[in-house]
């Protein structure tokens, strides 16, 4: 009963904060600028999440939000800033997803990884800069989501996953990005996932080229694509060695966000039991049906 | 003898140059071995001119699908008319 009337102080007080905006298309709509948004937050002594909530459940948009409200809406957004989102590994796609995620205003980001920033990242790992190599990659990430979304709250593992750790590290996601760099391992984040019901957006990357697939827990994920040859396989894949140009692991780790924005607000269709090829050197983007 | 589509994606596209061929075989081993053939060679050259050197054959560093099944454990498996072969090297970086 105390936190109803709380909730409807907390609306009135942002109903009276809200300012009106003249969209585009000539329609009016109420918004809420940042700075309100963290004046609210002090004088009710709450989150800016809990506040930028607040304001859509009334249609008041957060104008941070704006150009997210024609594909995902009111509702859609909501969805995102009550969901909690783990990203396994900060490097090349690891990175680029966690930016994006903090745009579009996801509320939570567990980002797991326990390398530091190298020379040899700075070509393509968004969070990488002269000035930060040999800081860790979770901290900088931290770091940059608070930069970006003071809404977005983050935890971080500075880890090493092994089938030992990785429930703990990925309990309460809602969805697990895949920014990983080695087949073993996203086997074993694949069977966790499997395990705490977890969609998983697999991807990887090699020179020009991505793949992605959005593996749900009853789906038949991985084995699919790669059966018993695991062990081989990381071995010998090519990609290690031919490296990545900058650009490739942000076209693919924006299609994962796009995958993650799609499974949260369930709007679209994720890509499941199938394969994304994506080509860029030829500019070819071919699904594979999967079967068993 | 059964016709069927083979297709390249990825940098198996780009370093062979083509998108796809046709061949006619019985069953899967016999695609592979006439794969090997057609293209293995090229396919390393190209590799090796990334820097890239790689012991075996296409198979031994591609994923291969029949019709979108994983190929590991079909290799004896009689080909039908219209079948078509996905072949593209596996994701690992990130």
């Amino acid at each position: 009963m105390e936190s109803s009337t709380a909730d409807k102080d907390i609306g009135r007080y942002i109903a009276r904060s809200a300012e009106s905006y003249l969209a585009p298309d000539g329609k009016r709509l109420p918004v809420i600028s940042l700075k309100t948004t963290a004046s609210v937050a002090n004088a009710q002594g709450i989150s800016a999440k809990e506040v930028e909530i607040a304001a859509l459940k009334q249609g008041i948009v957060p104008r941070r939000y704006l150009r997210n409200m024609g594909t995902i809406g009111l509702a859609g957004q909501i969805r995102l800033l009550q969901s909690s989102v783990a990203v396994v590994g900060a490097g090349g796609l690891g990175s680029t997803a966690i930016e994006l995620l903090a745009r579009q205003g996801i509320g939570h980001l567990i980002i797991i990884d326990n390398d530091r920033f190298t020379e040899s990242d700075l070509n393509r790992q968004i969070m990488s800069t002269e000035r930060n190599l040999d800081r860790y990659k979770v901290t900088v990430a931290a770091r940059r989501v608070r930069k970006i979304n003071s809404a977005t709250t983050v935890t971080t593992f500075r880890e090493k996953l092994s089938e030992e750790n990785v429930p703990n590290l990925l309990g309460g996601a809602q969805v697990v990005v895949d920014g990983l760099d080695n087949l073993p391992s996203r086997l074993v984040v694949e069977q966790a996932c499997r395990r705490l019901a977890i969609p998983y957006v697999y991807a990887s990357i090699g020179g020009f080229s991505g793949q992605l697939m959005t593996i749900f827990p009853e789906d038949a994920g991985l084995s699919l694509l790669f059966e018993s040859s695991s062990n081989t396989m990381s071995e010998q894949g090519i990609e290690t060695k031919i490296g990545n140009p900058s650009a490739t692991p942000a076209m693919i780790a924006a299609m994962q966000v796009q995958e993650v924005v799609k499974i949260i607000t369930g709007i679209g269709t994720p890509v499941r039991n199938r394969v994304l090829l994506v080509d860029a050197s030829e500019f070819a983007i071919d699904g594979i049906e999967l079967r068993r | 003898m059964p016709l069927i589509t083979v297709r390249f994606y990825s940098l198996w596209r780009s370093y062979l140059g083509t998108d796809s061929t046709t061949l006619q075989a019985e069953r899967i081993d016999d695609a592979l071995t006439q794969l090997e053939e057609k293209f293995g060679d090229r396919l390393r050259e190209k590799l090796e001119t990334a820097g890239i050197r790689l012991e075996g054959k296409m198979e031994d560093y591609s994923l291969i699908l029949l019709n979108g099944i994983a190929l590991r454990n079909l290799k004896s498996t009689e080909l039908r008319e219209g079948d078509v072969l996905h072949i593209f090297p596996p994701g690992i970086g990130g």
